[in-house]
């Protein structure tokens, strides 16, 4: 499989502030994939980087086999709309639609009529003074309708209504069936956009905490819950993520795969082993180190 | 294919503001001076006397009214517009070139602007009134040879100075146009304290055309020094 993106020990620093740490990740063409991660985490900052508005400080990137920083030909491959984008004073509607084809070579207008029309979006209002959801409705339309061969999603959710939601949701399927291409979502409505994920990139504190394809990574940890003590003896020192306890109960996302011996284990001692979602997932990796469950029952007693 | 024409195009998409504007400052200011001129009539100004003539061509009206808002212009070709021209997929030497190549076409549209209102004012008479609005010492006293330079000049300086600053503030943010204003400042007054005793030589020694090379020398720096701030500024 072609790698679309192909980022190799990425490091950005603004001043003392670590945004990106030593970030490696290949991204197959033609797939999507989800950034995910706290605020902070430095999604914005590698998508940056990727799209060539940004610079890393370390390490070395490649878009369609080209570092995109001043690269012209790389960067009519790809479109990246932040999710704070900025556009020239009084621009309306009209002026990005105008203006768009210009750069994008695959634009498509009956797209983006579609989508305008979909997402009611006003043609009149500045730009300026319209809502964080129709603002969001705009950079989905410069999103789908350049049809760009690398396309980067900051957090096109923002402010969307559950109808405009599921309209995005609908026209992006069908614009990757129709067209394929390499897309990267970034999103905190993680459980609304898993099903269409085939990869996810998970980032904490600038690093890379996971990069699998999916389903691969929702296996990377288990999920048990029950008697503390019993939970406890299930873990079996397996590094627990994120632990919440409530009088003898606790339960816990831990790091590794459910095999057959913890699955026996947690059958005879009583606790509950379930498979974890992608929110779990990312809420554990985001979750600060939890307490040893031994100091936990300490403070109890 | 660069993205220098997409660039120029992104700068010509809003073109009430590049065309019109400049129209209607132009009409604004040409109707305060109709309104001056017959201030003066209805207080005993002679129209065509030689006083009349005098008078009117010191009218620096054009002067005063269209650098502020050219400058704003320079300034908002890059402010807020070269983020969104990097989200389009320009790189930053072809959103400089296309803004550059932006500025020489409004400079040049109201060079053009100007010349024809010059050359009817000039075949009517001035309005059939004595009304002295572009015929003035300011655009070269109907001497399109002056007119044409001074307009064009003057208009790509201050769009190209508005440019340098809004980059400026791209790079830096408030810092930016503050540092260069200051700097400017400080290069200013320090070449005034060097030629100052030669001024008498220097005025008397005095020709047009070195206001052109000024011009020149402004353009060229403005233009290099926003590619020089942009080459690596980032969007955040």
């Amino acid at each position: 499989m072609t790698t679309a993106i192909d980022i190799r020990g990425v490091s950005r620093r603004f001043g003392r502030v670590t945004a990106l740490d030593d970030v490696s990740i290949a991204m197959p063409e033609h797939s999507l994939v989800g950034l995910l991660g706290r605020n902070g985490a430095g999604k914005t900052t590698l998508m940056s980087i990727i799209a060539g508005q940004d610079r890393a400080s370390e390490g070395r990137i490649a878009v369609l086999g080209h570092t995109p920083f001043e690269h012209g030909p790389t960067l009519r491959q790809i479109i990246y709309v932040r999710d704070n984008q900025r556009y020239p004073d009084d621009y309306r509607l009209h002026h990005v639609l105008r203006i768009a084809p210009a750069f994008a070579p695959n634009w498509d207008a009956d797209v983006a009529d579609e989508l305008v029309d979909g997402l009611r979006i006003p043609a009149k209002t500045p730009l300026k003074k319209l809502s964080r959801g129709q603002l969001s409705s705009v950079a989905i339309v410069l999103g789908l309708a350049s049809r760009a061969p690398v396309t980067l999603l900051d957090e096109p959710y923002l402010g969307l209504d559950v109808t405009a939601r599921s309209l995005f949701h609908t026209i992006l399927l069908r614009e990757i069936a129709a067209q394929p291409r390499t897309i990267v979502l970034s999103t905190h409505l993680i459980e609304e956009s898993a099903s269409l994920l085939d990869r996810v990139v998970i980032l904490d504190h600038g690093k890379v905490v996971v990069d699998d394809e999916t389903e691969a990574a929702r296996d990377s940890v288990v999920l048990l819950s029950g008697n503390t003590d019993a939970v406890d003896r299930v873990l079996s020192g397996r590094p627990v993520l994120e632990s919440h306890t409530m009088g003898a109960m606790t339960s816990v996302t831990a790091a590794g795969a459910a095999d057959d011996s913890l699955r026996a284990l947690a059958d005879e001692l009583g606790v509950q082993v379930a498979r974890a979602t992608l929110q779990d997932l990312v809420s554990a990796h985001g979750a600060e180190t939890p307490e040893p469950l031994e100091l936990k029952k300490a403070i109890r007693v | 294919m660069t993205a220098i024409m997409p660039t120029t195009r992104l700068h010509l998409n809003k073109r009430e503001i590049t065309f019109l504007v400049p129209l209607y400052i132009t009409g604004t200011v040409a109707l305060i001076s109709v309104l001056i001129s017959l201030l003066f009539l209805r207080s005993g100004g002679v129209p065509g006397s030689a006083d009349w003539i005098a008078g009117s061509q010191l009218n620096p009206g054009m002067a005063y009214a269209l650098p502020g808002f050219l400058v704003y212009l320079g300034v908002q070709s890059v402010a807020t517009t070269f983020p969104f021209a990097l989200t389009l997929g320009s790189t930053r030497r072809s959103f400089v070139g296309g803004t550059l190549l932006w500025a020489v076409i409004a400079s040049a549209y109201l060079t053009a602007i100007m010349t024809v209102l010059t050359l009817i004012e000039l075949a009517t008479d001035h309005w059939f009134s004595n009304f002295y609005i572009f015929d003035i010492a300011v655009l070269g006293a109907g001497d399109l040879t002056r007119l044409i330079p001074i307009v064009f000049l003057s208009t790509l300086s201050m769009l190209t100075i508005g440019g340098v600053f809004g980059a400026s503030w791209i790079r830096f943010g408030g810092r930016g146009p503050q540092f260069i204003g200051v700097g400017l400042a400080i290069v200013i007054i320090v070449a005034l304290i060097v030629i100052l005793p030669a001024a008498p030589t220097i005025i008397a020694a005095f020709q047009v055309w070195w206001l052109a090379v000024l011009a020149a020398v402004v353009i060229l720096l403005s233009s290099i020094g926003m590619w020089l701030i942009l080459r690596t500024a980032i969007v955040r």
